[in-house]
């Protein structure tokens, strides 16, 4: 009860008018921020930090976690509303939610983001509240093969976002895989797929392909359309707001989202892909409009919003508890920690209880504060659609060159951003689903470097990763779900073979 | 985008499937030399070389696997395309591209993007089209340097902010 | 309010305006190039630098430009090409550059720009878990003879400081090199995180990465690769051990080629009054960097001795051809 104590104190401390309205400012320009092209979450704090060091500690820190989430959720709108997303985490963002704002239905989208956020924003905190020292013990003993073990099963998900072929739905994951080889490996620091040119070194960013596959490929691909039909957006049709309907499709994902998010943010290696991954794969299977996925189906939202909302909050349990920043964002908040000379790590939560719960109450309030700010601008934000269409899309175009350009203004990065966005216009004409190319560039890295670190731990022993129980225990999961559908199609195909 | 099928597809044998065949196959062979070229320097554990060599061996199976699916035909039917709409896009691409790379900066770039895209989209008013390009970039590239310290390429243009 | 409201906006423009506050200046306009992505530690230096060179009123305006890539293989390139001659422009870098252009095979090399000066620098620090069997240096290097392969290093990036320390303090203690088992990891939390859940044997990083975890006991501090104990630190060295390894993660910053001996003097001078200034001692403070000020020959010199150093370990362990 301690804990709860200490909470209750930080919530005096930030509900004070002065530091709401800081809260309020930090909102403010974290949005604003956060949906410039190119600027993820991690960035906007990193830029707007210096604002917040003329404060007092506590007038500081709420803004600062008013910025951390204006920066995330501005993220989400520019993914929703012009398909750009701005760092990978907001990809299963993009995939439904541009499709519910090209079908008028931006309004909810937004909405049902910005009210997901908050409600796994509000469990998670509970949650590293009460779980945070258990947690950190089980994410502590998660080594390498259980990360491997983990991003199996995270593979065999994906095939949710296949779309209709699975011959093509694979050939898109590994054009994915392949790309995730260039660059400097590594484990070795040899170049793979680069071809001396220096600028592939770092291998391909997945912002860049993200962003010509999605932006710049749809662009192509309804302009080459155009003499066909012409694309009509309504900016709103039907209710602007979320209706009953969407409340009930939204408010397990949201809890669902949280379950991945927040476990797996608070694994060291853990991130917050996987977790939307998983997050949009489970909502797609157990959705009662499955047919509605990949046109725009709300559960596709609203669950990996809140995923990737817990997966942030679930990043503070390691940094809390021992200190350990696990993403760039995490790195953010040390920094503003820093200012008052505090390391964080296993002693803060002894040393300075009041300012760790500090934090913590600081962003709830953020949270709440999102909402007051962003709700009544959703109406303001989907206005944008109203703009003709050429000028959208010049926008849009523009935008999103503007992100790589700000990121890395060099003309090989601008070429690959072009390049992938034909290659997304052809992927378009011929059929080919898009999001298991940036998936495949996420999660094939990763698994690759944890199963070779697993195989450097155990000297090339391969049973090793059958001796963790928990990797042992992922890699069945795994096993299951690739095997069972195989079965079920192959006695489908059998009987209509008979037929 | 001329080589693109026009009207209905072909019923029996789609030459675009083959195509993308062959390119998979293509990439699969690249992966094997690229990873040949490899040399193994971590005396423990799995070499830099087995993932490429995985992956080409998948890439191959799906080669042939499209291949299959193009000779019989089961691409879905595709409509006919606006080249010349596509090709206005890319040269603004290009444009843009060339602009930065021969250092004629950020706002000039982006503009000639925009009215690119904005004519491809069935636009007309190209001087309308550049004063609002303009104006919008500006605004980005005030945004970007002056709030934010952010550097976007600099021209001519850009040295007068 | 009001107060609240002015503190605020001064914030506000503190940041939007670091250039162009023309009290103390005199006419140096510097263009600072960071040769990595906005947020790391280069790009952090260049920033930290940019403020106290303005507010210590020894330039009039500071640009920051960021050139990432390849651990600032890209950069360089860049630095030596496009500002040839230009006595207003330098760019940020350290240890880790070192040994990226040498593994990516950079046509450029350090030897093509100005050393103007080492700024900062961090001491090494290897850890192992708590609960370990091994106490000491010495009890690692024991290890490391009986079998290599089973001790496992954890650290940051292939060839970046840690996996040079790893090789050269396997060569120390005469063990092979080129047979030591590092395993990379990215980013300080990951490879903490394996190191407390016993899956490697040792760590490797810098001393402010894992402080906390030292203090709090949760890991082991075997040694340090500062001439000297740290001050109010009860950790050994490794030489006071018995190894020779010496080692820090320095940052510097550099001046392009070409440029004439007093424009070198005015940049040299320029940084020499940043780093004695309130300003820069006040960022050092807040980000919790050590003063490692070295310039002129001696940081030639240094440098020097550092290339080959490094570039000898990278050939050791394979990573560079020789």
């Amino acid at each position: 009860m301690d804990a709860f104590v200490a909470l209750a104190n930080g919530m005096a401390v930030a509900i004070q008018p002065m530091n709401m309205l800081y809260a309020l400012i930090g909102v403010l320009l974290g949005t604003a921020v956060g949906v410039l092209p190119g600027i993820g979450p991690a960035l906007t704090v990193a830029l707007l930090l210096p604002v917040t060091y003329k404060l007092d500690p506590g007038g500081s820190l709420i803004m600062f976690a008013g910025i951390y989430y204006g920066g995330m959720y501005g993220g989400s709108t520019t993914a929703i509303l012009i398909n750009t997303p701005g760092e990978s985490a907001s990809m299963a963002t993009a995939l439904e939610g541009n499709k519910m704002a090209k079908a008028g239905r931006g309004g909810p989208a937004l909405a049902t983001a910005a009210i997901g956020s908050f409600v796994a924003g509000t469990i998670a905190t509970i949650g590293l509240a009460f779980l945070a020292p258990w947690l950190v013990d089980f994410a502590v003993h998660f080594g390498p093969e259980d990360y491997f073990a983990l991003m199996c099963v995270a593979f065999v998900t994906v095939s949710a976002t296949f779309g209709s072929s699975p011959i093509r739905g694979l050939t898109s994951l590994f054009i994915g895989l392949t790309l995730g080889l260039v660059g400097i490996d590594k484990l070795t620091g040899q170049p793979r797929l680069a071809f001396g040119i220096p600028e592939l070194l770092d291998g391909v960013e997945v912002t860049t392909l993200a962003v010509g596959l999605f932006a710049v490929g749809e662009a192509l691909y309804v302009v080459s359309r155009r003499h066909h039909s012409e694309e009509k957006l309504e900016p709103v049709r039907g209710s602007l707001w979320m209706t009953k309907e969407d409340w009930q499709r939204s408010w397990k994902p949201w809890l669902r989202g949280t379950m991945f998010g927040f476990p797996i943010g608070a694994l060291p290696a853990g991130g917050a892909e996987i977790p939307t991954f998983l997050s949009y794969s489970t909502e797609k299977r157990l959705s009662k409009h499955p047919e509605e996925f990949g046109k725009g189906a709300i559960e596709g939202v609203a669950g990996p919003e809140a995923a990737n909302n817990a997966s942030a909050a679930g990043t503070l349990v390691p940094l809390l508890t021992l200190g350990l920043p696990t993403s760039a964002t995490a790195a953010m908040m040390l920094a503003g920690f820093q200012q008052y000379g505090l390391n964080p790590g296993p002693l803060l939560f002894a040393e300075r209880p009041d300012l760790v719960w500090g934090l913590i109450a600081s962003l709830f309030i953020a949270n709440v504060m999102l909402l007051v700010l962003n709700l009544p601008l959703v109406g303001l934000w989907v206005k944008l659609l109203a703009i003709p269409q050429p000028w959208l899309y010049a926008g849009i175009l523009v935008f999103a060159t503007t992100g790589t350009i700000a990121a890395k203004p060099s003309v090989v990065e601008l070429s690959m951003l072009a390049g992938f966005g034909v290659m997304g216009f052809l992927m378009r004409r011929f059929d080919f689903p898009i999001a298991p190319v940036v998936v495949g560039l996420i999660l094939g890295p990763i698994a690759e470097s944890q199963l070779r670190r697993a195989m450097s731990i155990s000297l090339g022993d391969p049973m090793a990763l059958l001796q963790s129980p928990m990797s042992a225990t992922l890699l069945g999961i795994a096993l299951i779900a690739l095997v069972a559908p195989f079965v079920m199609q192959g006695l489908g195909r059998f009987k209509a073979n008979e037929d | 985008m001329s080589d693109l099928p026009q009207g209905a597809a072909e019923r029996r044998i789609d030459s675009a499937g083959v195509v993308i065949a062959l390119a998979l196959a293509g990439l699969a062979a690249v992966l094997v030399w690229d990873a040949s070229q490899l040399q193994s320097n971590n005396p423990y554990g799995m070499g830099p070389h087995v993932m490429p060599v995985v992956i080409a061996v998948g890439l191959g199976i799906l080669a042939i696997g499209n291949l299959v699916e193009a000779l019989r035909g089961n691409l879905p039917a595709r409509e006919s395309a606006d080249a010349k709409a596509v090709w206005l896009i890319l040269g603004g691409l290009a444009l843009l591209i060339a602009i930065i790379g021969l250092g004629g900066g950020f706002i000039p770039a982006t503009t000639a993007l925009f009215v690119a895209t904005a004519t491809a989209f069935g636009r007309r008013a190209i001087l309308a089209d550049l004063a609002i390009g303009f104006v919008m970039t500006t605004l980005i590239y005030v945004a970007f340097s002056r709030l934010l310290t952010l550097s976007l390429p600099a021209g001519p243009l850009e040295r007068l902010f | 309010m009001i107060p609240f409201h002015t503190r605020l906006f001064g914030a506000a423009v503190a940041l939007t305006l670091a250039a162009g506050s023309p009290a103390l200046s005199q006419q140096l306009e510097l263009k600072l190039m960071a040769p990595a992505a906005p947020g790391g530690g280069w790009d952090q230096t260049a920033r930290a630098m940019q403020q106290a060179f303005v507010a210590a009123g020894i330039a009039r305006s500071v640009q920051v430009t960021n050139v990432a890539g390849a651990g600032g293989s890209v950069g360089i390139a860049q630095f030596v090409n496009g500002a040839k001659g230009d006595g207003n422009q330098m760019m940020v870098n350290g240890f880790v550059m070192v040994g990226a252009l040498a593994m990516n095979k950079s046509p450029v090399t350090l030897e093509q720009v100005t050393p103007i000066a080492r700024l900062t620098e961090e001491i090494q620090v290897i850890v192992v878990p708590a609960n370990s069997p091994i106490k000491t240096a010495q009890d690692l290097a024991a290890a490391l003879k009986a079998d290599i392969a089973k001790v496992t290093f954890a650290g940051g990036s292939a060839g970046g400081v840690d996996h040079v320390m790893a090789a050269l303090f396997a060569g120390a203690v005469g063990a092979d090199a080129k047979k030591v088992n590092y395993i990379p990891f990215s980013g300080g939390g990951e490879s903490l995180a394996a190191i407390l859940g016993g899956k490697v044997t040792a760590g490797i990083s810098g001393m402010s990465e894992y402080d906390g975890q030292i203090k709090s006991g949760k890991l082991r501090a075997i040694g340090v690769t500062s001439e000297k104990r740290l001050p109010g630190s009860d950790i050994p060295t490794f030489k006071e051990q018995g190894i020779d390894l010496v080692l820090a993660n320095w940052r510097a910053v550099m001046a392009p080629p070409g440029i004439t001996a007093e424009q070198k003097k005015t940049l040299s001078d320029a940084v020499e009054k940043m780093v004695k200034s309130d300003a820069w001692k006040e960022v050092l403070k807040q980000k919790g960097w050590d003063n490692a000020y070295l310039s002129g020959d001696a940081f030639a010199d240094f440098l020097k001795k550092e290339t080959v150093r490094v570039t000898d370990v990278l050939k050791s362990v394979g990573l560079v051809k020789s």
